[in-house]
C-alpha cells in the first residue's frame, strides 16, 4: 500500500546495531526484515566502535541507552566533522512518559523491551522521517539567521542615510534598493558596502 | 524543633561512579540526607549523555554533573535547551592526564637524562607529537565527554606548552573503556578523573603525570544540578539537600574519614573497585608509575574550599572561565557582550541559592547551640 512512499528511500537501509549483552539485541535484529535492512551487529566497544561507524556508514544506529558508549556518539558531531545520524535508543525500562521525554528531546526514537516486525519497521520509519525533519529545522534556522543579518546591515545603512543625508525610511530605503538595481547586487551587499565605507569616513573624522 | 515544611521528601539522584562522587555517597551511607528529613535514592548512571537526558525529562530530580555540562544544557549544546541550574559544587580538581607506557618509554629515550620531573611537562612530548605526524599517525589522546573540564584541561596542557592542538587527536571514550583502550594502544593517553589513572598505573599499562591541580588548581569539577522549575517548586528541600551535601563535604575533610569513604566507594552499587586504586587520590596520592613512590598532591580530590562562605559555593566568575574555554575550543561562538555572558552564566551557577541554603543552616546551628537539650533530642529522633 505504501509503495510510493518506499521508493523515496534508499532500497536497503545500513543499520548499525550496538550491544552491550549479546542475548538483548536479539529481538530488534529478528524483527528487522533483511529485505529492507543491511545489519550490522557490533558488540565491541570504543573507538574501534567508531571505525564500525565510519566505515558502515550506517542510515541509522541502534544502541542501548544505557550503553557508556552513548557519550561517544554525542561527541561524533561535536569533535569530528562526521555527518550526524538518527540514533534509536532501546531500553527495557517500561514508561511512556519517558519515550515521550525523550524523544521530545531529540533522540530519534525509542524502542521499549521487546518488539514485534510490524512495530519496528514503523519505528525505524518515524524515526528517519522525525531526524530529516529536524535536519531540515536546523538548516531553515541557518537560513533565517543569515536572513536576519542581512536585514540587519539594510536598517543599519537605512538609519546611516537618514543621519547623514537627511533621508526619511522611504527614501533611504529606495536609495538602497537604486544602487542595488543600479550594480545589479543584492541589497544586503550594498548595505554592507556603505557601512564599510561609512565606517572609513567616522574614523577620518 | 521548628521545621519548614518540604515540599517533598524523596529525591531521585543521579551519580556517574567516579571516585568524586563521594559527598553523594557519605551523605547517603551516614545518614546523614536522612538526618535532614529526605529519603534519598542514588541511581548509578553509565553514560554522561544519558544521566542528562534523564535530568532534563525529569526521571532524575538532581544529578552530579560535569562543571560545564549544566552550562552546556542551556546553550543546547549537543541537547535541547534546558534550564539546568547548579547551587553547589560537589568536588574540585581530581582529574590526571595518564600516558601509555609505551609513549613514557618513548619520552624518556628522547632525554639525556632518562628521567622526568614532575608534574610532567607537555614539552617533552614534542619530538613524539611531530614524529607521530609525520608519519601520518598523530599522537591520540581521549577524554570523557565534550563538555567536561578534562577536555579543556587536556587543551590547556597542550596550548601552554605551545603545542599545536591539531598536531594531535583527541577523542571521546567512556571512562569505563579508558584503561582497555590505553592498554591496546588504541590511545596514547587520556585525561580522566578517579579511579582510573590509579587503575592504569597500578596494572602496569599507564604513568600518570600531571593532575589537574597542576593545570587549573581548585577548580569546579563535579557540581549538583538540577532544572531550574524543580528548584522553584521545591525550596526548602533543596535547602536542606544542599544542607545534607555541605556536611558530607565538611565531613570529607579529615583524612580518617577520607579512607572510610574510600571503602564505602569500593561496594558494588557504587564504584566496585578495589580500595587501592580509589583511596590514593582521596587521600592526597597521584600514583605515578607502577614501582614508583606516589608523587604527593595536595587537594588531589577536594570538595571545599578553604575560604569561609564560599566552601561549595558554585561562583560565577568560574562558569565565566568554562564558557571562556568552550568559545577557545569553539564549541560555541564569541559572544560580544561580555555583560550578556555574565547575565546567563549568574542564572545558571546559582550563588544566591546557595547562600540562602547555608545562612539557614547557620541559622539552625544557633538555634542548636542555645538549646543544647532540643539538639540531643533532635540528633536521637
Amino acid at each position: 500500500m505504501n509503495d510510493k512512499n518506499k521508493l523515496s528511500l534508499p532500497s536497503k537501509l545500513n543499520v548499525l546495531l550496538v550491544e552491550i549483552e549479546q542475548h538483548k539485541t536479539t529481538p530488534i535484529e529478528v524483527s528487522l526484515d533483511p529485505e529492507r535492512y543491511h545489519i550490522v551487529r557490533v558488540s565491541h566497544s570504543g573507538l574501534s566502535l567508531l571505525k564500525a561507524v565510519e566505515s558502515l556508514e550506517p542510515d541509522i544506529i541502534i544502541i542501548d541507552i544505557e550503553s557508556p558508549d552513548r557519550d561517544m556518539f554525542e561527541s561524533l558531531n561535536q569533535i569530528s566533522n562526521s555527518k550526524p545520524r538518527p540514533v534509536i535508543m532501546f531500553s527495557e525500562q517500561d514508561d511512556t512518559n519517558t519515550i515521550n521525554e525523550l524523544v521530545r528531546l531529540g533522540v530519534s526514537a525509542y524502542v521499549v523491551g521487546e518488539i514485534n516486525k510490524v512495530r519496528v519497521k514503523s519505528i525505524i520509519d518515524i524515526a528517519m522521517a522525525r531526524f530529516s525533519e529536524n535536519q531540515l529545522l536546523k538548516n531553515e534556522l541557518k537560513l533565517t539567521k543569515e536572513k536576519l543579518s542581512t536585514q540587519k546591515n539594510v536598517e543599519k545603512a537605512k538609519l546611516w542615510l537618514m543621519q547623514t543625508k537627511d533621508y526619511n525610511e522611504t527614501q533611504a530605503y529606495h536609495c538602497l534598493r537604486k544602487m542595488a538595481m543600479d550594480n545589479s547586487q543584492k541589497m544586503d551587499e550594498v548595505a554592507k558596502n556603505m557601512l564599510s565605507v561609512a565606517a572609513i569616513f567616522e574614523g577620518t573624522k | 524543633m521548628k521545621q519548614k515544611k518540604f515540599e517533598t521528601t524523596n529525591l531521585n539522584i543521579g551519580f556517574m561512579p567516579l571516585t568524586d562522587c563521594a559527598p553523594l555517597v557519605v551523605a547517603k551511607e551516614m545518614g546523614i540526607f536522612e538526618k535532614w528529613g529526605l529519603a534519598v535514592n542514588l541511581l548509578k548512571q553509565n553514560s554522561w549523555a544519558t544521566l542528562r537526558d534523564k535530568l532534563h525529562s525529569q526521571l532524575l530530580d538532581a544529578a552530579q554533573m560535569l562543571a560545564p555540562m549544566p552550562i552546556a544544557s542551556n546553550l543546547g549544546l549537543g541537547c535541547a535547551k534546558t534550564d539546568i541550574i547548579t547551587p553547589f559544587v560537589l568536588s574540585r580538581n581530581g582529574n590526571a592526564i595518564t600516558l601509555s607506557k609505551q609513549l613514557h618509554q618513548q619520552v624518556l629515550a628522547t632525554l639525556v637524562e632518562n628521567k622526568v620531573s614532575l608534574p610532567f611537562a607537555a614539552g617533552h612530548l614534542r619530538a613524539v607529537i611531530k614524529h607521530r605526524k609525520l608519519l601520518g599517525n598523530k599522537l591520540k589522546f581521549a577524554t570523557v565527554f565534550p563538555h567536561s573540564c578534562h577536555f579543556y584541561q587536556l587543551h590547556s596542557y597542550f596550548i601552554n606548552s605551545g603545542i599545536d592542538i591539531n598536531d594531535i587527536d583527541i577523542v571521546v571514550i567512556p571512562p569505563a573503556n579508558m584503561v582497555s583502550a590505553l592498554a591496546s594502544g588504541e590511545i596514547d593517553g587520556f585525561c580522566a578523573g578517579g579511579p582510573w589513572n590509579a587503575m592504569s598505573v597500578a596494572q602496569g599499562i599507564g604513568f600518570t603525570g600531571v593532575t589537574s591541580v597542576d593545570i587549573w588548581p581548585d577548580f569546579p569539577e563535579k557540581v549538583l544540578a538540577m532544572k531550574s522549575s524543580f528548584q522553584q517548586q521545591n525550596r526548602q528541600t533543596i535547602n536542606a539537600l544542599l544542607a545534607a551535601l555541605s556536611e558530607a563535604c565538611s565531613w570529607l575533610k579529615s583524612v580518617e574519614n577520607r579512607f572510610e569513604a574510600a571503602l564505602m566507594l569500593t561496594q558494588k552499587k557504587y564504584l566496585d573497585a578495589p580500595v587501592a586504586v580509589i583511596a590514593p587520590s582521596l587521600l592526597g596520592s597521584c600514583l605515578t608509575l607502577q614501582n614508583s613512590e606516589p608523587r604527593l598532591v595536595q587537594g588531589y580530590n577536594s570538595f571545599t574550599r578553604d575560604v569561609s562562605g564560599e566552601q561549595n559555593k558554585p561562583l560565577v566568575q568560574e562558569g565565566l572561565k568554562i564558557l571562556e574555554h568552550m568559545t577557545l575550543c569553539e564549541q560555541v561562538s564569541p559572544c560580544e557582550d561580555s555583560r550578556t555572558d555574565s547575565i546567563l552564566i549568574s542564572g545558571i551557577y546559582r550563588e544566591d541559592i546557595y547562600q540562602q541554603a547555608m545562612a539557614e543552616l547557620d541559622a539552625k546551628k544557633l538555634v542548636h547551640l542555645k538549646q543544647p537539650v532540643s539538639d540531643k533530642v533532635h540528633q536521637n529522633s
